[in-house]
């Protein structure tokens, strides 16, 4: 059982990073960041973005209750 | 002030942007709490217990700061934001190196965004590495000072594991900043940073005033205002170079004819410095601990001379860091050559001087010397906490919250925030937070 809930883990995780890395990144860099100028952007986000964002928050989900599950499942089983 | 807060709320668009913005970190501080899958909660606990008594969290007092806690707890955010930071820093430092990424800094939003992307892919790489550093030196015991068992079950597939889970931690946390970047107020990373640190200062409250009784306590928060004073003015403070500009007709419209004035900040370099800093003088730790526990020469020197934070060795060359990396930022960011052409492009000038290159050499001569007293600000603000060693009572000053690397960071943030929600309020009528 903990063993399936693992590799849910690890599936979730590398799919997790790879949906993020697809995501425009819109940090900014370091040169916004601490005190940079300020800046707005007024550009809304596409459909194929919210999509993503949508997929992200699924995938993150998952992600987080796998893990408490498996917090769980090591703190009643062992 | 307390009218503009509630024009602040009432306002729906600005309401939802800040709700959003407290909803975010409230997702992340609780993340930050929840432990990693095979890491023993009781034992992380029970070991931080005796860390905290001791003065052995020294070494990953930065990271563990702008973690919140979170690394020293092994939970599933434990990197946090700092492999972004660093990965911004090498970006950034290569620009000046590798031709491509000049020209890609140059090329303007669509150049900037392929960094940016280049900056997230780098992030990864680091939290891939990060994360098996702090899994490694966590399993053998180094982590917290000499206390196994905080990994029961240290087979290799479920180390592996607990690296990959922190590795999808430090996404979510970049993605979290970009969410707040995006759709709510401020700069998201330099928010999450700012709650992991805020989040502190009642805990350290309570420390300073268990331990050293209510008038320490009391001194220490007079103390502590008067340093945030003292950073918000020097950090608005700038010298405003006026700057005339040429009036023209186009077709029959008159254009230009103003004056205006360029602003140059006393700071320009922000906190960055310190974090470059504070990020050198602990890697000969690091090399030191990686190599082994044999007690050798270069072993010593370096515990005795740069971990210990209130040596004069370690605040001199500190200092001289920060010294040294505020001007090499400024440089690296302030372009006195390119300023002046573009003013020459637009007409400008600065009165007694003629376009082109007099004014960039005057440009950077005043420039040079406002980074003087900038740097040695910023200097001595990052060393202040080490002369209060003895009112904390424990090793780990560079948390403590009214003065060093903390106070800038919060302040640099908060006054950021604060100007990017006036200027929303702006939009709409024209009474803001800052008179």
């Amino acid at each position: 059982m903990v063993l399936a809930l693992q590799i849910v883990l690890i599936v979730s995780s590398v799919l997790l990073v790879l949906l993020i890395l697809l995501h425009r990144g819109r940090g900014g860099g370091l040169s916004s960041l601490f005190g940079g100028g300020v800046q707005s952007s007024l550009s809304g986000s596409s459909v194929a973005e919210k999509n993503l964002d949508r997929l992200t928050l699924f995938t993150a989900a998952i992600w987080v209750v796998s893990i408490i599950g498996t917090g769980l499942l090591v703190k009643v089983g062992a | 002030m307390l009218s503009a807060f509630r024009a602040a709320l009432t306002t729906p668009d600005l309401r939802k942007k800040i709700l959003f913005t407290l909803g975010v970190v409230a997702v992340y501080r609780l993340g930050a709490n929840i432990p990693s899958p095979g890491v023993s909660y009781p034992n992380v606990q029970e070991c931080l217990r005796q860390v905290e008594g001791s003065e052995n969290a020294g070494i990953y007092s930065l990271i563990n700061l702008f973690s919140g806690g979170a690394l020293l707890q092994l939970s599933i955010l434990a990197l946090g934001i700092m492999p972004y930071i660093t990965a911004s820093i090498i970006i950034q430092l290569l620009t000046v190196v590798i031709p491509r990424f000049e020209a890609l800094k140059k090329e303007g939003q669509s150049g900037q965004n392929k960094l940016t992307q280049y900056t997230r892919y780098l992030t990864i790489a680091l939290a891939i590495l990060q994360a098996t550093g702090i899994v490694s030196l966590a399993n053998s015991g180094a982590l917290l000072g000499n206390c196994p068992g905080i990994i029961p079950d240290d087979s290799v597939f479920n180390l592996a594991v607990i690296v990959i889970v922190m590795t999808a931690g430090t996404a979510i946390v970049m993605w979290l900043g970009e969410q707040v970047t995006e759709k709510g107020v401020g700069n998201g990373m330099s928010l999450l940073i700012f709650a992991s640190i805020a989040h502190r200062i009642p805990a350290e409250g309570m420390n300073i005033l268990n331990n050293a009784g209510p008038l320490v306590f009391a001194g220490v928060c007079v103390f502590g205002l008067a340093i945030i004073v003292s950073v918000v003015f020097v950090e608005q403070g700038q010298r405003r170079i006026p700057v005339q500009y040429a009036k023209r007709m186009v077709g029959r419209r008159m254009y230009g004819g103003t004056s205006t004035y360029l602003p140059l900040k006393v700071n320009q370099a922000g906190v960055i410095p310190v974090i470059f800093g504070s990020s050198l003088l602990y890697l000969p730790d690091l090399v030191a601990r990686l190599v082994g526990n044999d007690g050798g020469w270069f072993q010593q020197f370096v515990q005795t001379y740069l971990v210990d934070q209130s040596n004069w060795l370690h605040i001199l060359l500190y200092v001289a860091l920060i010294i040294f990396f505020t001007y090499f930022y400024v440089g690296i960011t302030f372009n006195p050559e390119e300023r002046a052409d573009e003013m020459k492009k637009f007409g400008g000038f600065i009165p007694g001087i003629r376009p082109g290159r007099p004014t960039a050499e005057y440009l950077n001569f005043v420039l040079s010397r406002i980074t003087l007293p900038g740097s040695l600000y910023l200097g001595i603000i990052a060393v202040l906490p080490n002369f209060f060693l003895g009112v904390t009572g424990s090793g780990q000053n560079q948390n403590f919250p009214f003065g060093g690397t903390a106070v800038l960071i919060m302040v640099g943030v908060g006054l950021d925030t604060v100007k990017q929600i006036e200027s929303q309020l702006m939009q709409r009528n024209y009474e803001g937070f800052l008179r």
